[in-house]
């Protein structure tokens, strides 16, 4: 049995399989993950995609602007916020640099409008369960996981479908800390090379052992975890190169900064980031006007970031927040729920500069044509975030995976997105 | 190909045999479809088709009953065709009001279309006739007490629990809890874990703010005002300002689980939670009240923050002394939590959340309703907002869950005060939302007389609703076992359903149980305590079968404790077994959120299976402890230790007996386990040991001392360990340390 099995035997005991008798754990360290690397932005609150992706530009919908001042660049049309942002990254520096490799979706159908459904449902693609993993818990427990840190969370649903543990890492120095587990201060050790090798291999053994043995499917469960937990974890020194003394102090390059520090070491598939405060009922214009900019400028550091340590091409970024912000203001100027929204990919595998789907004048989703890939009012069909997760799953070469499987999208061969990614 | 689908449909339909009227018919079908409009407060009410919901009732014979019904209905044709009327309707071929809920071909309408075909017919005997428990080991009465005491007391049983317990078995362990709930120990944890529900440690801001700024902007900041003029010093001066607002921050945030603490210790009725006509108040809050002049002879100490006592407030006051609010009584409507600020605070409002969110808090911690769950699609959710007026009140997809939310949210009117610095009191100006359901509990309106006190009205009600006792009973089970209860399962199409449904009713059954032990005394909270810790799901510890088939697995796969220690509980743990205060995921929020613990804010739920990042933790853990504690033992005399009280560390692997000996009681102190000297696992961790002094052997030359790191303190000097044999134990230690019967509980 090699360590993926061992690993995945978690999910399988969680999900109620018998657990193969006789099973043996391994004891060496598995080898740095290469990638692709998955981040996936959320904007939690519902951003007013009006304001970034697909501007409208009437009075009863943006007060910032009019049709006339919406801004191009390559297929897009997007909204100008230069001179009403302070802080963060604009709209047209965005577009500017980042069009050619952007693809966009406008007019995704999220069904309902609260956020802790919307909040799921964009995560995993699957609206009437609760217990289906995120896109970024399903991929590392496919690709990586051996990985310690192979799906790091900052927030948002972070449902992991018991396929593999979420890790959270607040700060950069606690990172540091816990990469170097055996040493007090750095440079010493609490027990000398023999004896750490005895205690794992006995350990091993012990694992050996109790796995061959009949138990509760929980108690299985947890040993396996926790060897593997703590075996792994031996791989995490391979961060200390890349941590750096000049950790950034915005809320998302912070968490940016920790995921591409674990990318490089190959401890780590994908991670959740999220920023809060889109949810605008109070002030929307105000508060988008603040929150947009921050948060693209957290995707321009991870990005930027990624090229430096080398890998930007590795990287696939998913862009998107739990709903959309309705096509008028209430009486406090703020905007309530919309269940129509957008969403944006880049980055390895990905052809840009494309723009697909469409919402009318009045932010309704226009059906589409997941064949053809263009609107179709009459023939097409709403797409859902089952449609994307399972263009995702497809992008990523997991569609098949038996984890996959058993989280079944349930979308037809006919709903299918093909082509999506160009 | 179309011949080759109508044989799979048929074999399909074929394959449903026998139908169980409650396993699939009401499982399966109508409590999932139906019953949230079809039953009494329900949408369609009104209707032919009106369910008993089995949560509320009220010990009648609800599945006769809604067996009966649906027999009933099932009669009913359409008269132009002849076809079953509920065929139609569910699947919205004939107009019905909650739209198509079943379509045709789905797995569900074909168990609903044989039922109705069929006819009338009786419920058939349950599948499974042999006990839940079978094959399934329980834990011996010696560690279940030791569980008990160091999840419920964050400590090691007394030799006097572990005499009762030898002698009285099982039965002794209610005597044994008794007095167990007694310890301060009890109510850390017990408090920790209803923070863990209700999270209101976590409310924004500096805590001196939930006394907001309109009625008690006058009194809430008395602390900046006491000079500390005595004190010449200016850094101790300052030093006491700091200390001050400290304690009153703590004191506040810790007011609404006083309550919890005096109702449990004080044997009052849990029910109390939400109907309590006071609120807990210690000489640091109620000086921020306003109240401490006619309380501070109540007080055994007027200087200690932390004792509490019932107190009442009056009718609220704005700071210019005019009424805020009018009261029949003169006093403040207090019920519970349901009116504390820090409630009403943490879950706070807008102008256009209306209240809703605190309604969903209020069904999630006090009726165990989550009803976010599974929010029900809508073809066209954006069309449906353009289309109506108000969707919440005409929108059918809309009104099934608003209409049980927003009564509620309104019954929260009078704290409606968006502006959380001046507190959430304070009714709109307008009056109430006309374009929602107005307030009450469904199917009840809230009278006109009882608005000044809506939320007592709700408190009273809420405590005789049979979901009140499940719900605390559900959370007595999370405080016990660190996981929330089954959820019914939904994917009606996996062959593994019916062993999960097994699961999920066996639980529910068990709870129902145990709610209504929780009921007959008066709901006692210890009771539910003292009965799940006898409960065999608190007790389930192994299996005594050779293997587990994918069924049997699937039905046991929740079974057993095996709970991964929160950061606070491994703290204790280590304090109580080691006598040792390892702090590192507890004294500082990131190491403690990392290693899944909460910050009740951003942070709100527990990891429950470790990421390498814990196991990193682990390691470090088990690293540093023994490396504090075994040199530290070893220069103990013997009978002041608590590792090693029959052994020096000098003791070579040639003294087999000896070394066995002290690994039993190394087992038993820090596993749990009552291993004899030849039991497997003791041999392997003799191997360790003998192995390390083997290896040691080999090696041309090592330092003869302990590890530089490892001395008691910084002015003790390194312990001499010429054999290898010290550092051979400290690493024993480590490994044990390391183990699931350390690590979980």
């Amino acid at each position: 049995m090699n360590r993926r099995d061992l690993i995945q035997l978690c999910g399988l005991a969680g999900l109620g399989l018998t657990t193969p008798i006789g099973v043996r754990a391994e004891t060496r360290e598995p080898d740095p993950y290469e990638g692709p690397f998955y981040l996936v932005f959320n904007a939690s609150g519902g951003w007013d995609t009006t304001y970034l992706m697909d501007p409208k530009g009437t009075d009863s919908i943006n007060r910032l602007y009019q049709e006339g001042d919406i801004q191009t660049e390559g297929n897009f049309r997007y909204a100008p916020n230069t001179e009403h942002i302070q802080a963060g990254m604009s709209n047209e520096d965005f577009f500017r640099r980042y069009a050619s490799e952007l693809l966009v979706f406008n007019g995704l159908d999220y069904s309902v409008n609260n956020h802790s459904p919307c909040a799921r449902y964009t995560a995993t693609g699957k609206l009437d369960s609760n217990i289906y993993p995120t896109f970024a818990a399903l991929v590392a427990a496919c690709q990586g996981p051996e990985c310690p840190l192979a799906f790091l969370t900052f927030g948002n649903y972070s449902g992991t479908g018991n396929l593999i543990p979420m890790a959270r890492i607040p700060y950069l120095p606690t990172l540091k800390k816990i990469a170097q587990a055996d040493s007090p201060g750095g440079n010493h050790r609490y027990h000398d090379g023999f004896v750490s090798d005895r205690i794992e291999r006995t350990l091993k053994e012990q694992l050996d052992t109790r796995l061959s043995k009949t138990q509760l499917p929980r108690s299985k469960r947890a040993q396996s975890t926790l060897y593997a937990a703590q075996l792994n974890s031996r791989t995490l020194k391979r961060a200390l190169p890349h941590i750096s003394n000049n950790a950034p102090k915005q809320r998302l390059a912070k968490q940016a900064e920790i995921a591409l520090s674990s990318f490089k070491a190959g401890i780590c598939v994908s991670a959740n980031l999220s920023i809060g405060q889109f949810d605008s009922h109070g002030n929307n214009d105000r508060d988008q006007m603040k929150l947009i900019p921050e948060f693209l400028a957290g995707i321009d550091y991870a990005v930027r970031r990624a090229e430096a340590l080398g890998i930007r091409e590795k990287l696939v970024l998913v862009i998107q927040s739990e709903m959309g912000r309705t096509p008028h203001y209430n009486k406090g100027n703020g905007k309530d729920h919309w269940s129509i929204g957008s969403i944006m990919f880049m980055g390895h595998g990905i052809k840009g500069n494309r723009l697909l789907g469409e919402t009318d004048g009045g932010q309704f989703a226009i059906p589409f044509d997941p064949k053809s890939l263009t609107p179709n009012p009459d023939k097409g069909i709403r797409v859902r975030p089952e449609h994307i997760h399972l263009a995702l799953r497809q992008h990523a070469g997991i569609e098949e995976h038996k984890f996959s499987k058993r989280f079944s999208l349930k979308v037809s061969g006919a709903e299918s997105l093909e082509k999506f990614w160009g | 190909m179309r011949a080759r689908l109508c044989l799979l449909f048929w074999m399909i339909v074929a394959s449903i045999h026998a139908i169980d009227f409650e396993a699939d018919v009401w499982t399966k079908v109508v409590s999932r479809s139906c019953l949230k409009c079809h039953k009494p407060g329900g949408d369609a009410e009104d209707t032919r088709l009106v369910l008993l919901d089995p949560a509320v009732s009220g010990g009648k014979d609800w599945l006769t009953h809604n067996h009966q019904v649906l027999t009933r209905i099932a009669g009913i044709r359409k008269k132009s065709s002849n076809e079953p009327l509920v065929l139609l309707k569910v699947t919205e071929e004939v107009k019905h009001e909650g739209g198509e809920v079943l379509p045709r071909g789905s797995t569900r309408f074909q168990i609903l279309e044989k039922f109705v075909r069929e006819g009338a017919m009786t419920a058939v005997a349950r599948k499974n006739d042999t006990s839940f428990f079978d094959g399934v080991t329980m834990i011996n009465d010696t560690r279940l007490l030791r569980r008990v005491t160091l999840s419920l007391a964050g400590r090691l049983p007394a030799e006097a629990e572990r005499t009762q317990i030898e002698q009285g078995g099982l039965k002794s362990m209610d005597v044994i809890l008794d007095a167990l709930m007694k310890e301060e120990a009890f109510y850390e944890r017990l408090l920790e874990g209803f923070n863990d529900i209700l999270l209101m440690r976590g409310v924004d801001g500096v805590p001196e703010r939930i006394l907001g700024y309109r009625n008690f902007g006058n009194t809430r900041n008395w602390h900046q005002k006491v000079k500390f003029d005595e004190i010449a010093d200016t850094k101790e001066r300052t030093q006491a300002k700091y200390t001050l607002t400290r304690r009153y921050r703590e004191s506040i945030l810790y007011e609404p689980y006083a309550l919890i603490d005096h109702i449990v210790r004080n044997d009052r009725p849990f029910t109390e939670l939400i109907t309590a006509d006071y609120l807990m108040v210690s000489p640091y809050t109620a000086k921020g009240y306003g109240i401490f002049d006619e309380l501070k002879d109540r007080f055994r100490d007027s200087e200690d923050h932390m004792e509490f006592i019932p107190a009442k407030l009056k009718q609220l006051n704005l700071r210019n002394g005019k009424p805020d609010q009018v009261t029949p009584t003169g006093y403040y409507p207090h019920s519970g939590l349901l009116t504390t600020f820090h409630y009403l605070q943490r879950y706070p409002t807008t102008d256009t959340n209306r209240n809703r969110q605190r309604a969903r808090k209020y069904f999630e911690h006090f009726l165990g309703i989550d009803v976010m769950e599974l929010a029900p699609r809508v073809t066209d959710a954006a069309a449906v907002d353009a289309k109506y007026d108000v969707p919440t009140m005409e929108a059918a997809d809309c009104v099934v869950c608003h209409k049980s939310v927003d009564p509620i949210a309104g019954l929260f009117q009078d704290y409606q005060n968006p502006n959380n610095d001046f507190g959430p009191f304070g009714p709109r100006k307008e009056g109430w939302f006309k374009d929602m359901f107005g307030p009450g509990t469904r199917p009840d309106e809230l009278p006109e007389s009882e608005t000044w006190r809506a939320l007592q009205w709700l408190g009273q009600r809420t405590a005789a609703d049979p979901r009140f006792a499940v719900a605390m009973v559900e959370h007595v089970y999370y405080i016990l076992t660190g996981r929330k209860t089954l959820r019914p399962p939904k994917d009606i199409d996996s062959p593994l359903f019916d062993a999960r449904q097994r699961a999920y009713r066996e639980q529910r059954n068990e709870i129902e149980r145990i709610a209504e032990v929780f009921r007959n005394t008066k709901f006692n909270l210890k009771s539910a305590f003292k009965t799940w810790v006898r409960s065999r799901f608190y007790r389930a510890d192994g299996v005594a079968v050779q293997q587990l088939d994918p069924e049997r697995a699937t039905e046991l796969d929740d079974l057993g404790l095996v709970r991964l220690l929160a950061p606070e509980q491994l703290h204790r743990k280590i304090r109580a077994i080691f006598d040792y205060e390892w702090t590192l995921v507890t004294r500082e929020s990131y190491y403690r959120i990392l290693y899944g613990g909460i910050d009740s804010k951003a942070v709100t739920e527990r990891i429950l299976e470790p990421s390498g990042a814990m196991g990193a933790i682990q390691r470090i853990m088990a690293n540093e402890v023994a490396c504090k504690t075994v040199p530290i033992d070893f220069a103990k005399e013997r009978s002041k230790r608590r590792l090693f009280p029959n052994i020096e560390a000098d003791v070579l692997p040639d003294e087999e007996a000896r070394i066995r000996a002290a690994i039993v009681h190394l087992h038993s102190l820090i596993l749990g386990r009552e291993d004899e000297p030849d039991d497997p696992e003791v041999t392997r961790s003799y191997e360790l040991f003998a192995g390390i002094v083997s290896d040691a052997n080999e090696v041309e030359r090592f330092d003869p001392r302990e590890n530089y790191f490892c001395r008691a303190s910084f002015k003790e000097v390194r312990l001499p360990d010429p054999k290898y044999t010290l550092r051979a134990w400290r690493a024993v230690v480590t490994y044990l340390l390391r183990q699931p019967e350390f690590l979980y509980e």
